[in-house]
């Protein structure tokens, strides 16, 4: 896959993307939560 | 090089400019010792996130692990997905918003503060303001090497020259603007870094003809790999190194699981948490630092691995011998023979830009470390005495000490070095914050053993077993009259696999073992 034959390396390359994504989506969604929270 | 120097020259300039505007905005802004510290508590979910990922990600990620990625192969993205899914995610999540409201109830302003004082124990914050006052340098040191090596590539300036002009800018906005200075020129540098590395990432596959294309012919190369790597267990570039051979654990153990965690436990980056004012902003930044990270380490790995394929197409020989032997001299070389100059001048802006954001927190938190730490919560016990002077003085001496280290250490160093430093954190340092932040049972007892079995059995390790570094230290020889205290496979395994679960055990079984912490304590910790 991806040019790459060993599994074990482009698992890690598609994880990367992933990963990142999960990062978007995660702070895309909770963009306005704690928002509560004490200031000081 | 080709690139006229005139232009260069006018390019730096510019951007030094902007870097002087912006230490000199952090020092309007600060005015008392928090701003000094940690930025008044009140920082910008972005600059949060991009001064994170630009502290994080040094010269020693792009040129250091990208050069290792070269010798070693795509191995390494193993490190990125870490970096994501460990150095942003679960540390903002999980560690970054605990971290956040207990410092701020405790009024901490350092990360041994934090944890001095939810253990009640100047030892604990003296100590460990010590073990970074001791070892940061040794990190730093690096950082100024991958900066300067890349500056005497490309302007063709002596490298020692290089490495103190780099070391007299960082110095002087972070010994007056503190860490406002210190996260927004990390802001604007980690802006620069993300183009950067797009950049670089684009160019290369277009070189090389499309992404499939690019890792196919690099995993056609596996025959070509040196005799001397296939012994030790290198199967190409596109392969993980066979299971168990020595280049395997020094892949996993040392670089991807020691780099990997032990950027939970970094004091420069764990203080970061404690500049904003809500979780919100701890949520928002995810969302930039993740994609930066990708960026980052996910780019220079992939690019490393790839250089062979372009020195085998134009030069007929791999990354490493077209560096000369020296993998940190891998990307500068790639850059230099394969970028046009136009990228070349950006490139050495990004990398600039990321030895620089680097050394200044190192800077900052190795001067507050001495200072403030270790002067003036543990020797004065809490009184101001000379504090402010201690660490006025404790930032250049530090910043010696690394500047004498990037002259004295061995080539191919970078990587090696900063997993040295990340896994002493991490054993030394996890297990404490770790219990500080989510075990109300951990006691301070517990943390204090934790604390001294994590750094003593990591420092032991290296010097008596982990044969990377106790053969050219000769410890070892000297003492026993062997070059290892153990032989075999123990020899390649990487001290934070060892010290970090100890460290572990010990603060579990010597808690339960102690007095639990009052109730009174803990609520002024977690409140109620």
């Amino acid at each position: 896959m991806l040019g790459i034959d060993d599994p074990q390396i482009w698992l890690a390359y598609v994880l990367c993307f992933l990963s990142a994504l999960g990062c978007i989506i995660y702070g895309a969604l909770k963009w306005n939560d704690g928002e509560e929270e004490e200031g000081c | 090089m080709a690139v006229s120097t005139p232009v260069l020259s006018i390019v730096v300039l510019i951007y030094l400019m902007i870097i002087f505007y912006l230490g000199w905005l952090g020092y309007k802004k600060t005015q008392q010792t928090e701003d000094y510290m940690v930025g008044g508590r009140k920082m910008h979910p972005y600059v949060l996130a991009i001064s994170y990922g630009a502290t994080f990600i040094s010269t020693s990620a792009i040129v250091g692990f990208g050069g290792a990625a070269g010798a070693l192969g795509m191995g390494l993205l193993w490190l990125a997905v870490m970096n994501i899914i460990v150095g942003i995610f679960l540390a903002f999540v999980i560690f970054g918003k605990k971290t956040r409201r207990i410092g701020l109830k405790l009024g901490a302003v350092t990360f041994p503060e934090l944890l001095g004082r939810r253990y009640q124990s100047r030892f604990i914050q003296g100590f460990s303001g010590i073990l970074i006052g001791l070892f940061m340098p040794l990190y730093a040191g690096i950082v100024l090497i991958g900066g300067a090596r890349f500056v005497e590539t490309t302007l063709n300036i002596n490298y020692d020259v290089a490495v103190l002009i780099l070391t007299v800018i960082v110095a002087a906005y972070v010994i007056t603007g503190g860490i406002i200075a210190v996260m927004y020129t990390d802001a604007l540098q980690g802006a620069l870094m993300f183009l950067g590395m797009a950049v670089l990432l684009a160019f290369t596959y277009i070189k090389l003809g499309g992404v499939v294309e690019a890792h196919q012919a690099l995993t056609n190369m596996a025959y070509l790999v040196p005799e001397s790597l296939q012994a030790g267990g290198h199967l190409g570039w596109t392969a993980m190194p066979e299971f168990g051979s020595p280049i395997w654990w020094n892949l996993v153990s040392t670089l991807v699981l020691g780099v990997g965690i032990g950027v939970l436990a970094q004091p420069q980056l764990a203080v970061r948490f404690m500049t904003v004012n809500s979780d919100k902003a701890l949520n928002r930044a995810v969302l930039v630092g993740g994609p930066f990270i990708l960026m980052m380490t996910g780019v220079a790995f992939t690019v490393g691995a790839l250089s062979n394929v372009y020195f085998f197409n134009n030069l007929d020989v791999i990354s490493i011998v077209a560096a000369g032997g020296n993998t940190d001299l891998i990307i500068p070389q790639y850059i230099n023979s394969a970028m046009p100059d136009v990228f070349v001048i950006l490139f050495m802006l990004t990398l600039l830009a990321a030895a620089m954001s680097t050394m200044s927190s190192q800077f900052h938190t190795m001067g507050t470390a001495i200072g403030h730490d270790f002067y003036r919560e543990y020797v004065k016990k809490g009184e101001l005495g000379q504090a402010i002077n201690v660490t006025k003085i404790a930032i250049p001496v530090t910043i010696l000490v690394s500047v004498v280290l990037a002259y004295i250490l061995p080539i191919s160093i970078i990587a090696t070095a900063t997993a040295i430093f990340f896994g002493l954190c991490a054993a030394s340092f996890l297990p404490m914050y770790t219990g500080a932040l989510f075990w109300k049972r951990m006691t301070r007892e517990g943390a204090i053993a934790s604390m001294l079995v994590g750094a003593f059995s990591s420092l032991f390790w290296l010097l008596f077993v982990h044969a990377k570094e106790a053969v050219p230290f000769g410890l070892s020889q000297a003492i026993f009259g062997k070059a290892t205290l153990l032989s075999g496979t123990w020899t390649v395994v990487d001290p934070i696999i060892i010290a970090t679960p100890l460290a572990f055990l010990t603060a579990i079984i010597v808690s339960l073992l102690t007095k639990p912490v009052s109730q009174e304590h803990l609520e002024k910790c977690f409140g109620k």
